[in-house]
């Protein structure tokens, strides 16, 4: 069975009026990388929310249908329980470090479930090799910068060995070049095996590490395939979803007429798509 | 604010900083305890005196001197008006004492407080069977003071440049302008809080009876040392003060 499974699953907030996700029918498998994007309010967080029973353990609302996550239905289990499953990384990192200084971040998840010090300490050294922490590792969260932080936060959440890793705009609030670092690290553990659900708006940085782009609109998923697939859609420009500059400038010349080879993601590829059609 | 970095830990490597809170937090208040046995000038200062190398091995002296030179106002306005308004026979030798102890108090507890980090107090607390909610609720709030100055910061720009004048008008006018601070702050705050405990949620916050700690304080033999050097000193205080009685020598006041 899939890693991840919405079945027929539609929620609502307490005290909204509209429903955040209706009738969200979605798989995920082991070892995806899915970008899910779409307008803000189009139900990513929520989405992301539920995988791993937050929603609605934490949040209360209104829910209909089930998600099962490694099989297990999150209507019946603590949020605790898929904290080792299903690790979530928030937008703002500076509200996901809460001890003093980044080892203790790093060790308070697999503290809480009770893992032996001994493997603790393990972990922590891992990760720290991992993630490149080595020189932050005694620094309060105050002495870092946010794309820092923010890396620590992911240490923070990978120490938990999570199966899936599940990323709500990690990038939104960093500048460019430690957005690109965060994501470089993300594509890095998707290939050495995890699962990755990322919610991100830049798909420029993203769509070409990603094997499946799914798109969101008003609580509903709009389109889901590949990145090719969807971005090509006219979809896209519908909703407002801003498409990677390559597969635009595809689409323009496809409209006059001009037939290139394959989708282009990235200026690269579109680069040597023009190169072998002009030769 | 300066005064407060007296109670501030400071990153150093010092024998005080390595010693385990929990003798450290004793040696505190064995000399809290000596300081509030006497009210004459010479012990106090030689309590006094015995302090200062203290934080010289913890290598604070010169962080406590320049805490101690904000607090100087503090203490000579105490010393005047203690003068002032004491009904004993020697005013001026009784409020100077009772400056001398306010003094030792303080250079006590920062000997506690410079040379303990938070995690160490909160990890000392959780040992001393203090629940671990309280002691991770401490340390959380050490962590996010800070956080909340600078928003504190940020939403008094922001009104500013709304025009809200916030430094101008008499006091009752000042008082007022602290509202549309204060009231951002709390609904920023809330919604913080609330996604701060969504974080620790995920990470199985409370999820286990049996929580572990990748780290535990030890109680080391300097530890052990400490302590029962502590202990003895306090005996033997107690014991002059109360059994044997100081000598006149030691009971000198300045005279008026």
């Amino acid at each position: 069975m899939a890693l991840v499974k919405f079945d027929d699953f539609s929620y609502k907030y307490y005290g909204a009026d509209s429903l955040a996700l209706k009738k969200i029918n979605l798989t995920i498998d082991n070892g995806e990388y899915v970008v899910i994007t779409g307008p803000s309010g189009c139900g990513k967080t929520t989405l992301c929310r539920a995988i791993n029973g937050l929603v609605p353990r934490f949040h209360r609302g209104y829910i209909a249908g089930h998600v099962y996550v490694d099989e297990k239905d999150t209507r019946e289990h603590e949020v605790a329980h898929f904290a080792a499953i299903a690790g979530l990384v928030f937008q703002n990192p500076e509200n996901q470090l809460v001890t003093l200084n980044v080892e203790k971040e790093i060790a308070f998840g697999p503290e809480n479930l009770g893992v032996n010090p001994v493997e603790v300490r393990r972990r922590v050294e891992e990760i720290i090799d991992l993630l490149d922490l080595e020189h932050l590792r005694d620094k309060h969260p105050h002495e870092m910068s946010g794309g820092e932080q923010q890396r620590v936060a992911m240490a923070a959440t990978l120490a938990l060995n999570p199966q899936i890793l599940v990323a709500d705009e990690p990038t939104s609030n960093l500048d460019p070049k430690s957005a690109e670092k965060i994501l470089e690290i993300i594509s890095t553990l998707n290939k050495r095996g995890m699962t990755v659900v990322l919610v991100e708006h830049r798909l420029d940085l993203v769509a070409k590490e990603a094997t499946r782009v799914v798109l969101m609109d008003r609580g509903r998923i709009v389109a889901d395939g590949t990145p090719t697939e969807v971005l090509v859609a006219d979809i896209c420009q519908d909703i407002g979803v801003g498409i990677p500059k390559a597969t635009e400038i595809y689409k323009r010349l496809n409209a006059k007429g001009l037939r290139l080879g394959s989708v282009p993601l990235t200026g690269e590829e579109l680069a040597l798509l023009i190169q072998e059609g002009t030769v | 604010m300066s005064f407060l970095e007296i109670f501030q830990y400071t990153r150093q490597d010092s024998i005080i900083h390595r010693l385990d809170p929990r003798s450290k937090l004793f040696l505190t208040l064995v000399c809290a305890i000596i300081s509030l046995l006497f009210l004459d000038i010479i012990p106090l200062l030689i309590i006094f005196a015995s302090l200062l190398p203290l934080l010289a091995a913890a290598k604070s002296l010169r962080r406590w001197a320049k805490s101690m030179k904000g607090l100087l106002v503090l203490l000579v306005f105490i010393m005047v008006f203690n003068t002032l308004l004491s009904t004993g026979p020697y005013p001026f030798s009784y409020s100077v004492s009772l400056t001398l102890r306010l003094v030792a108090l303080m250079t006590s507890f920062s000997l506690f407080f410079l040379t303990v980090h938070p995690d160490e107090l909160s990890q000392a607390l959780i040992q001393m069977r203090v629940r671990f909610e309280f002691a991770f609720a401490m340390s959380m709030a050490m962590r996010y003071v800070p956080t909340l100055g600078h928003e504190a910061y940020a939403i008094m720009d922001a009104q500013r440049s709304r025009g809200v004048e916030l430094d101008k008008g008499n006091f009752v006018q000042r008082v007022r302008n602290i509202i549309p601070i204060i009231v951002p702050l709390i609904i920023v705050s809330i919604r913080r809080a609330l996604s701060i405990a969504e974080s620790m949620e995920s990470r199985g916050f409370g999820a286990s009876e049996n929580r572990t700690y990748m780290e535990r304080l030890q109680f080391r033999r300097r530890d052990w040392s400490l302590v029962i050097v502590s202990l003895g000193v306090l005996v033997t205080v107690l014991y002059l003060r109360f059994i044997v009685g100081l000598p006149d020598l030691f009971l000198w006041n300045i005279g008026f």
